[in-house]
């Protein structure tokens, strides 16, 4: 059963989830609400949650071997070719 | 080496016109099932494909480690998909069939070789373990966001020696979490494994990764030259 107010162990015990947006609507509104009026949370969150966000822009930054595109396009095009 | 930003409003492109351009996997999704995973079935394989093959290097990369055989995972993937097509189903996830047939590739590749093994110590990492490092040596007193200033810092080779110091389970699980945005049950899918232990995998790994990243932070003398701002 989901309480109508979070403890700060139990927002925290929800940390992981909510990064990864996998609580039900009801749970993340309990979570934002807890964070809304605890400043220790939010801080903890508010850090985990910029530490994601950073490693994901530097990480989309994808480094693709030149031509990598071409060349499986051609090998492609050879397996068609083949089959037909 | 080609240095290819993808933002996350890339425009796409054509494999078969022989241009070199990308899409990220995200407009791919809303493209391809506003949001559901769910491919249409009017899309043709090589608008499903192309999209694809720029995350599903940097996933390879992840996995095979290095640069030359993560082309030929993904070019055997997309060989396999390709001959494979016909069994896939229409109005299914054809991103997540497509990086299954990916990681086969991979991991029969990586049996090949010895496993690398984990660079530092990363059992029983603490909850915020990143978190209690930058507080307690000044940083949280430098920024207002002491997690950007940190990752600012480190370089994306910085970052991805962290990635690679996780021990191979976490490793695959991670880099699918933060290269495409992937749901626990996507990655299950495509690893044959359950959602629970993807779950645990990724948030352990997480953990993992914060001290993994702190590791060498330290040993670069970033942490130090950060710290001195707050002195």
């Amino acid at each position: 059963m989901t309480p109508n107010r979070l403890t700060c162990e139990e927002t925290f015990r929800r940390l992981n989830d909510y990064l990864d947006r996998a609580l039900s609507p009801e749970e993340k509104r309990l979570v934002e609400e807890h964070l809304e009026t605890c400043a220790g949370c939010a801080r903890e969150f508010r850090f985990e949650m910029s530490l994601l966000d950073n490693l994901r822009a530097k990480l989309s930054r994808i480094d693709i071997p030149e031509d990598m595109l071409a060349r499986i396009t051609r090998r492609l095009e050879e397996a068609r070719r083949e089959c037909e | 080496m080609v240095d290819v930003w993808l933002p996350r409003s890339a425009a796409g492109g054509s494999i078969m016109d022989g241009a070199v351009q990308v899409e990220t996997a995200a407009t791919y999704g809303a493209a391809a099932s506003a949001g559901s995973g769910v491919t249409p079935d009017s899309m043709s394989f090589e608008q499903l494909l192309t999209p694809l093959l720029s995350p599903a290097f940097g996933i390879a990369m992840s996995l095979v480690g290095n640069a030359a055989d993560a082309e030929d995972a993904v070019q055997d993937a997309a060989l396999r998909a390709l001959r494979g097509f016909d069994s896939f189903q229409p109005g299914t996830n054809f991103k997540a069939w497509f990086y299954k047939i990916l990681t086969n590739c991979c991991f029969g590749r990586h049996r090949q070789e010895k496993r690398r093994p984990a660079a530092v110590d990363l059992d029983d990492v603490p909850d915020l373990y990143l978190y209690a490092r930058t507080a307690a040596s000044g940083l949280h007193t430098v920024s207002s966001d002491p997690a950007a200033l940190l990752m600012e810092k480190m370089s994306l080779e910085q970052v991805r020696a962290a990635i690679d110091a996780l021990p191979a389970e976490y490793r695959v699980v991670a880099t699918m979490f933060f290269l495409d945005d992937l749901t626990y049950e996507e990655i299950a899918d495509m690893l044959g494994i359950p959602v629970g232990t993807v779950r645990s995998r990724l948030h352990r790994g997480r953990r993992m990764l914060q001290k993994a990243l702190w590791l060498i932070a330290e040993e670069a003398g970033i942490v130090q030259e950060l710290s001195r701002g707050s002195a």
